[in-house]
């Protein structure tokens, strides 16, 4: 799990347990206060019938009767003591003297009820309150008070006039009973609570653990400086791009280790560590990548990449290191560069900064090397495994640059020319200067070979009046992979394989013109026909003309460029090619034709086809197709 | 396990000392209003009344009703054998002042100026008015709401 993540989550899981643990103890408490609010409102309803009962009984004059008539005293006694139940600890009635003192009227305790008029304190000012309002109150007992949880006194009002209070104590007991009757559920929360704070400690101690490995993960035990990790996860949440990066590594450390012991050399690192630190600014980052190499990143916004660099080696060049009673100084090789917008990926940054520490090291050390976007370009492109990936992840595409009829301006044909496209930018195109080296040979062109034929199959059939050529190089004709997957795919579509044209392309000598001539045929064989690519430079020579069967001539292109430095000798190479070709039967065409001066002198010519930037670049298919709907 | 063990016996010790600590409180309070001598000779025949008053510093115990300041009476018995000593050897206008833990013993006599007692679970403190005046005794102002006039 990404850190980021593992972060929030921890916090998150955290912050549930404690709203669950608060939650279970509210709802419990709740439901317990919700009980006891229960009973307080049925003792309500039971001192409303046992006042309505007595006032009856008594006819409303609750005084004059009960002093006039022990009998009925007694009576009601036995009737309060009737209502007496676990939850009511005492039922009793009291009445107000002229000196405002409280004496019982009636008493239902069963055991040593009180006598009549035997003065009671009642321990709370609110009974006087109830007199005065006559409103029935809840009295919660307090201090003084014993076995008594709360006291409901009820006026008993007759003529506007309160007669008598009756109070109920509800029993300390039975609040136990109903707290207790919650208890299993409260045991329950309880554990439960136990649980989630034991849980919380546990996760406490795990993120501990895991704050504690990682920190070992990420920092270096011996100079204090982050690991490479650190980076990776650093610019999964930054831009790589808002930063300039250096890599430096010490030169011949090994030698300093060996001449001076590990020990030693383990302090020049903490000391070399200590002076980047001090030299660069709190946003920057230093990592150790290896043994004495340092990666550091600076954000662009503190200054240009040449000048950071620059510093840190002066820095570092004059430093000095005291081991014993020597001084000993080290020199550095570094590759700086600022990163290029939209780079997203760290390891090709370093891998690219590591190329150029080598082509230092190798060129004498103790250098500093800054690179700029195009080198930058070129090895980011460079690089097998990035061409591997573009052609299993299939981002490849063809675009076609048209072949006009010079006379009429005509499009009668288009050459496919393949491109990958960028990996963190979808809109930028990869030519094969920077991939093309490199894959040939290997399975990889193979494989792209095998993407440029579906593409281009794929376009004949999409349209159906046009011809497309595509560039094949001599060696691919040797190869017997590569044949067969042409002429498997020329097989397979065999029914449009005369509207495609194979560009040949040489690089070196043909050795064998009997094999190449075979190859040749096999392909003209489905109605292909064969283009000679770059006639008149390099390799390219007459001898194919006698020695090998083919349909078109290409002029090189730099033959074409020539017309504007030379353009009388240019003219007459090109004329004596017009003629071998007039005379060979072969097609002629033009390529570079780059603006209207030369389009007007191969026209002049008589050259029969033109291909260049001045009359089309190289587009999408459908950028022409609907160029000519239009 | 032997901690926990500790802990709940302490706990329970700790509770039985705030009991008496209070109960000497409410004596304390009470007899102070009574008398304002220190320290205060009281004579109790109530073993758990002694236990408690012999931890006070204000209060000395007497084996003898007749030395005493104050009598404090906590069962019928003892209270018949005193009334029954007092006429017979004292003089009802000095002392002892006789105090009383029943609502009831303050009918069997009114040389008996005052009682607590528990009603209902309510602690209950009264003094008779007519009995104080009879022993010169003047109670401060805030135990004056618990004067009455008749029981």
């Amino acid at each position: 799990m990404r850190r980021q993540y593992f972060d929030k989550f921890i916090f998150f899981l955290m912050v549930l347990l404690i709203i669950f643990g608060i939650f279970l103890q509210i709802t419990t408490v709740q439901s317990t206060e919700k009980l006891k609010q229960e009973e307080i409102d049925k003792a309500e309803q039971y001192a409303s019938k046992i006042a309505q009962l007595l006032q009856k009984r008594t006819a409303n004059n609750i005084e004059f009767e009960l002093e006039n008539n022990p009998q009925l005293r007694e009576h009601l006694n036995e009737s309060l003591q009737a209502f007496l139940t676990k939850q009511y600890q005492y039922i009793f009635v009291l009445q107000k003297d002229r000196k405002g003192n409280y004496r019982f009227l009636l008493d239902g305790s069963e055991e040593e009820p009180e006598e009549y008029k035997t003065i009671f304190f009642p321990k709370s000012k609110l009974f006087d309150n109830v007199y005065l309002t006559q409103k029935m109150q809840i009295i919660e007992q307090h201090e003084g008070v014993e076995q008594v949880w709360l006291s409901l006194v009820y006026p008993i009002v007759g003529d506007n006039k309160t007669e008598a209070l009756l109070v109920l104590d509800l029993s300390e007991s039975y609040a136990e009973y109903l707290n207790e009757f919650n208890s299993p559920l409260m045991n329950v929360v309880w554990m439960m609570q136990i649980f989630l704070i034991l849980s919380l400690f546990l996760l406490v101690f795990l993120a501990y653990r895991y704050y504690k490995i990682r920190k070992e993960l990420i920092i270096d035990n011996l100079t204090s400086v982050y690991k490479k990790q650190y980076l990776y996860e650093f610019f999964d949440k930054n831009r790589l791009d808002n930063y300039n990066i250096m890599l430096l590594d010490i030169d011949e450390f090994k030698e300093v280790n060996q001449k001076f012991g590990f020990e030693s050399g383990d302090n020049i690192l903490k000391e070399f560590t200590q002076t980047l630190l001090s030299s660069l600014s709190s946003n920057a980052i230093i990592a150790r990548t290896g043994g004495a190499e340092f990666l550091i990143t600076i954000p662009k916004d503190e200054g240009k990449v040449e000048e950071q660099a620059q510093n840190i080696f002066d820095i570092l060049k004059v430093k000095k290191y005291l081991i014993g009673n020597e001084i000993q100084y080290v020199t550095v090789s570094m590759s700086a560069m600022s990163v290029p917008e939209n780079t997203t990926s760290l390891q090709n940054v370093e891998r690219m900064l590591d190329e150029k520490l080598l082509e230092v090291k190798s060129k004498g050390k103790n250098d500093l090397v800054v690179l700029n976007e195009i080198e930058f370009r070129n090895v980011y492109y460079n690089n097998i495994d990035y061409i591997k990936e573009a052609l299993e992840e299939e981002r490849l595409i063809c675009l076609y640059q048209p072949i006009y009829e010079t006379q009429t301006k005509q499009i009668v044909k288009y050459e496919a020319l393949v491109r990958l496209i960028d990996k963190e930018n979808s809109e930028k195109l990869i030519v094969p200067f920077h991939f093309m080296k490199l894959v040939k040979g290997t399975s990889q062109y193979i494989r792209m070979s095998k993407l440029v034929l579906r593409e281009v199959f794929n376009t004949l059939h999409r349209y159906e009046d046009i011809e497309i050529s595509m560039n094949l190089d001599l060696d691919d004709l040797d190869n017997a992979d590569m044949m067969k997957l042409i002429t498997q795919n020329l097989y397979e579509n065999r029914a449009i394989a005369n509207r495609l044209t194979f560009e040949i392309l040489e690089e070196h000598e043909v050795k064998d013109y009997g094999k190449i001539m075979f190859y040749l045929q096999q392909l003209k064989a489905f109605g292909s026909k064969i283009a000679l690519d770059d006639f008149g430079s390099g390799y390219a020579s007459y001898s194919y003309l006698i020695k090998l069967n083919i349909d078109i001539l290409k002029i090189d292109g730099s033959i074409i460029q020539e017309l504007k430095n030379s353009p009388d000798h240019a003219k007459t190479v090109i004329r004596s090619i017009k003629e071998l070709a007039g005379s060979f039967q072969y097609d002629l065409v033009a390529e570079f034709v780059s603006d209207e001066e030369i389009y007007g002198i191969i026209k002049d010519l008589g050259i029969q086809y033109v291909q260049g930037y001045y009359l089309g670049e190289p587009k999408p298919i459908e950028w022409y197709m609907n160029d000519n709907d239009q | 396990m032997k901690k926990i063990l500790l802990l709940l016996i302490l706990s329970c010790v700790h509770l039985n000392a705030v009991d008496r600590g209070s109960t000497l409180k409410i004596y304390h309070s009470v007899f102070s209003a009574l008398s304002p001598k220190t320290p205060l000779v009281v004579y109790t025949n109530d073993n758990e009344y002694r236990d408690v008053f012999q931890h006070s510093k204000k209060i000395v115990l007497t084996d003898n009703a007749k030395e005493s300041d104050i009598v404090l009476i906590t069962n019928e018995r003892t209270l018949i054998d005193i009334l029954y000593t007092m006429n017979e050897n004292m003089d009802i206008s000095k002392k002892p002042i006789m105090f009383v833990t029943n609502y009831h013993f303050l009918k069997i006599s009114d040389k008996i100026i005052g009682a607590f007692y528990w009603r209902k679970g309510r602690s209950q403190l009264l003094f008779i008015k007519n009995r104080l005046e009879q022993y010169d005794i003047s109670l401060p102002v805030e135990y004056q709401k618990f004067m009455i006039d008749e029981l």
